[in-house]
């Protein structure tokens, strides 16, 4: 070998011409990210801060509801148990075949400091419950507490509101967030559609717009993708987004989650009291007041209605079939497309918002007074998966706003979604098509001097599955970036003991 | 893997029905006994129906009383729910069924008849009328929702052989249906109803002492059916299959069996009482062809 260099087959990395394989679209974080309540606390919390938020009972029944179902059982068993429960115990509860969900929910349990191992006598170890969340479950499941702040008895209203009233109250109020975030790029958003700069500034945080040199403050692709979501994620989207902020205005963290749940577990129709509640809180009503998760007569008013918005902000099922279940009449008066197994898109409506939320993923045909007629191509579905949007999301809103007659049709009743099978597969079919490549982030190696190098360094590669790619002809080859040094290291062992 | 994961979230988003009948019969064992005892139970009922609330916002909740005269719903009530705010801490919901379970109980306990002698209770009829709300319910569903519905039965009653005909009715009914029938008996083993249970799949439990009640309600009946197989629960019992004939109401092991509508009897008669088939003279052999082992035939 006349030209052994220094590093003959080892090259590129030290030389900093590594090849990095990076993904060129940037995927991952320009998405919108929703996370459920569970993903929220994981991620925001900790341990400390969870315990503190365990001593509000509306919030413990809002984190139990959201466990998954195995481990609410668990809860359930050992939530009138006063001493620490074996682990063995614990386990002999689950059946073998389910070992795998099982620990799922015990880890889920622990992530979210619900309940703690503890040594007990005889050296075994033991779960025991937070002692804290034990207090405000059973409070929450037998009384015996103080009352929820929002309680107060009160006269009797003079002029109640029914739920119909309310529902419209609060659709109007959250379209007009939402009307705001479209609005503004029209540069039409000026009279009715103004919302408060605390909600601007909430807009702006949660990257669902973005301020723009020229035309002010434009809508992000976020924003919308935002706007694809159903009307309780938007809601819960963004109420996370308010309390990532809410420390800031100096409204506590805490007392502000605890709120929202009592809305949450509220009655729908009836009303409560403001009273006895401290500035802030004051305050914090207000916002919901503004996007129309509670109705308030005027702002000094003691009495306050909370809103379809405001109820079970946490779950997507949960909200679905209570609206149905609690007001049979509910009548589905948001449904107003017609989705064709032509692909052919037919929306009643003549809100531009709806009609610009559409166009981002259907070819406009027509548009009249009260219809706009549009088309499902692969361009235009593509169009909005690049921009995005996933075929989920296009989906599930064309499922959440379908005309009712959608529903009554023979096969919708049968199967889950009320769209034609074929539509929603095709749709799938082309967000499909787009992911033919998964990228992973590699190191390059070639210019092997003798095949015996290669094959070795090859094998040992892949002995430690961090081989990506090899080609012997070539004699080249990729390892996964975090097995880089493992290989480097490998090979300078290699090719000194080999020399 | 993935039908596991999307079955799971499924169970998330259906609607669980459960209707609870509880048996308020003031002949029972246990409140001649001690007639606190009835009170002991009625706040281990509530406390675990609240329980099954807590699950799910979506769960649904319905109890029944079922006594010697008559079967009343306690809860939901028709019309318009009372007022009331919550005092001390707990879930408005929870709170509005203990105040209605409560309160409906103590007037219809007031207003009940007299009884001189231990009476039997309706627990067929109630829970017939169990099976009417929840087969209402289903009826009334918007399209697209889905709901498992089952029944809990609490009783301390004897066995009620008189009911035979019902109970079998409201078994093979449920069974139809996926409605799936949980009976915790707090005195005496029923085989009627421990039937029922093995029929629709459901658990039979017999408490003994009433001070764990609540905690054995929620080891082995709060899990919704369709989790249970992923629980460790007690294993069923060898259930008794007996019949009971139609002439004394009392379960027997052999009998004589109506070969055109099968109704049962303990005795020989010439004709049958319930299709009025006649029978030829039974001649020096009625053993034969006639008596049939009825457990054979059952299982």
């Amino acid at each position: 070998m006349a030209d052994t260099k220094s590093g003959s087959g080892r090259n590129s990395a030290a030389g900093g011409s590594g090849n990095t394989v990076l993904s060129p679209l940037g995927q991952g974080p320009a998405n919108l990210e929703c996370k459920d309540f569970q993903e929220y606390l994981r991620t925001r919390q900790t341990p400390e801060s969870l315990e503190k938020l365990y001593n509000y009972p509306p919030i413990c029944l809002a984190v139990f509801r959201e466990l998954p179902e195995i481990a609410r059982q668990f809860i359930i068993r050992i939530l009138f148990v006063d001493q620490p429960v074996p682990q063995a115990v614990v386990t002999s509860w689950g059946a073998q075949r389910c070992a795998k969900e099982q620990a799922e929910a015990t880890s889920c349990l622990t992530a979210l400091n619900v309940w703690r191992v503890t040594a007990i006598p005889g050296g075994l170890s033991a779960w025991e419950l937070s002692p804290t969340f034990k207090k405000s479950v059973r409070q929450v499941l037998l009384g015996g507490g103080k009352p929820w702040p929002m309680t107060n008895t009160l006269d009797k209203d003079s002029k109640p509101r029914d739920i119909a009233f309310l529902d419209t109250y609060a659709m109007s109020r959250w379209r007009c967030v939402l009307h705001y975030m479209v609005g503004t790029g029209n540069r039409n958003g000026t009279d009715a559609e103004a919302i408060s700069p605390d909600a601007v500034r909430i807009l702006l945080h949660a990257n669902l717009m973005k301020r723009d040199e020229r035309d002010g403050i434009t809508i992000t692709r976020q924003g919308f993708q935002f706007l694809l979501l159903d009307t309780r994620a938007q809601v819960w989207h963004f109420m996370l987004q308010y309390l990532d902020t809410c420390e800031e205005r100096g409204i506590s963290l805490p007392e502000c989650l605890s709120m929202l749940f009592q809305l949450s577990f509220s009655t729908l129709g009836r009303d409560y009291s403001s009273e006895g509640m401290n500035s802030q809180m004051l305050t914090f009503l207000q916002h919901l007041r503004e996007f129309g998760l509670v109705f308030q007569r005027k702002r000094k008013e003691g009495r306050f209605y909370p809103t379809r918005l405001a109820l079970n902000v946490t779950s997507k099922e949960a909200a679905a079939t209570a609206s149905v279940a609690m007001d049979e009449e509910a009548t589905q008066d948001c449904g107003y497309i017609v989705v064709e197994t032509n692909y052919r898109v037919y929306a009643y409506t003549d809100s531009p918002l709806q009609v610009a939320v559409l166009g981002l993923f259907t070819e406009l045909l027509y548009r009249f007074p009260n219809l706009v007629v549009g088309v499902l191509t692969r361009d235009s579905v593509r169009q909005a998966l690049r921009g995005g949007i996933t075929a989920e999301q296009i989906v599930s809103y064309l499922e959440q706003y379908a005309h009712p007659n959608m529903r009554m049709v023979e096969s919708a009743i049968h199967s889950k979604s009320c769209l034609p099978p074929t539509v929603v597969d095709q749709i799938k079919l082309w967000e499909l098509e787009r992911n033919r490549f998964t990228y992973t982030e590699g190191v390059l190696y070639n210019q092997f001097l003798s095949h015996t190098d290669f094959v070795t360094l090859r094998d040992y590669a892949q002995s430690i599955h961090m081989l990506v790619w090899q080609n012997e002809r070539t004699r080249t080859m990729v390892v996964q970036k975090n097995g880089h040094d493992d290989v480097k290291r490998y090979w300078k062992k290699y090719s000194k003991s080999g020399v | 893997m993935e039908a596991d994961q999307s079955a799971s979230k499924e169970g998330e988003s259906c609607i669980d029905l459960l209707v609870i009948v509880l048996d308020t019969n003031p002949s029972q064992h246990f409140v001649r006994q001690n007639p606190q005892n009835l009170t002991q139970i009625l706040e281990a009922v509530i406390a675990f129906g609240n329980a099954h609330l807590m699950q799910k916002a979506q769960n649904k909740l319905a109890v029944v009383s079922c006594s010697h005269h008559a079967t009343n719903f306690l809860y939901p009530l028709p019309r318009r729910q009372v007022e009331l705010r919550q005092m001390d801490g707990q879930y408005e919901a929870f709170n509005l069924v203990e105040k209605t379970v409560k309160q409906q109980l103590g007037s219809i306990l007031m207003n009940a008849p007299r009884l001189s002698a231990p009476c039997e209770s309706l627990l067929a009829g109630s829970m017939s009328m169990a099976l009417c709300y929840i087969s209402r319910l289903q009826r009334n569903l918007a399209p697209g929702v889905k709901m498992h519905s089952r029944i809990l039965v609490l009783t301390g009653s004897n066995e009620c052989a008189s009911q035979y005909m019902t109970f079998m009715n409201v078994f093979f009914t449920a069974q139809k249906l996926g409605i799936t029938i949980d009976t915790c008996a707090l005195d005496k083993t029923l085989s009627l109803l421990q039937q029922g249970c093995d029929i629709t799949s459901g658990q039979f439990l017999k408490v003994t002492q009433l001070d764990g009640l609540l905690q054995y309600l929620l080891w082995v009946f709060l899990p919704a059916p369709q989790i249970r197989h992923k629980l460790v629960l007690p294993p069923p019992p060898k259930v008794d299959y007996r019949a009971s004939c139609f002439c004394h109401r009392e379960l027997i092991d052999i009998g004589y069996v109506c070969s055109v509508c099968l109704s049962v009897f303990c005795k020989y008669s010439p004709i049958c009482t319930t299709c009025h088939t006649i029978f030829k003279n039974p001649g020096p052999l009625p053993i034969k062809g006639k008596k049939k082992k009825k457990t054979d035939k059952q299982m």
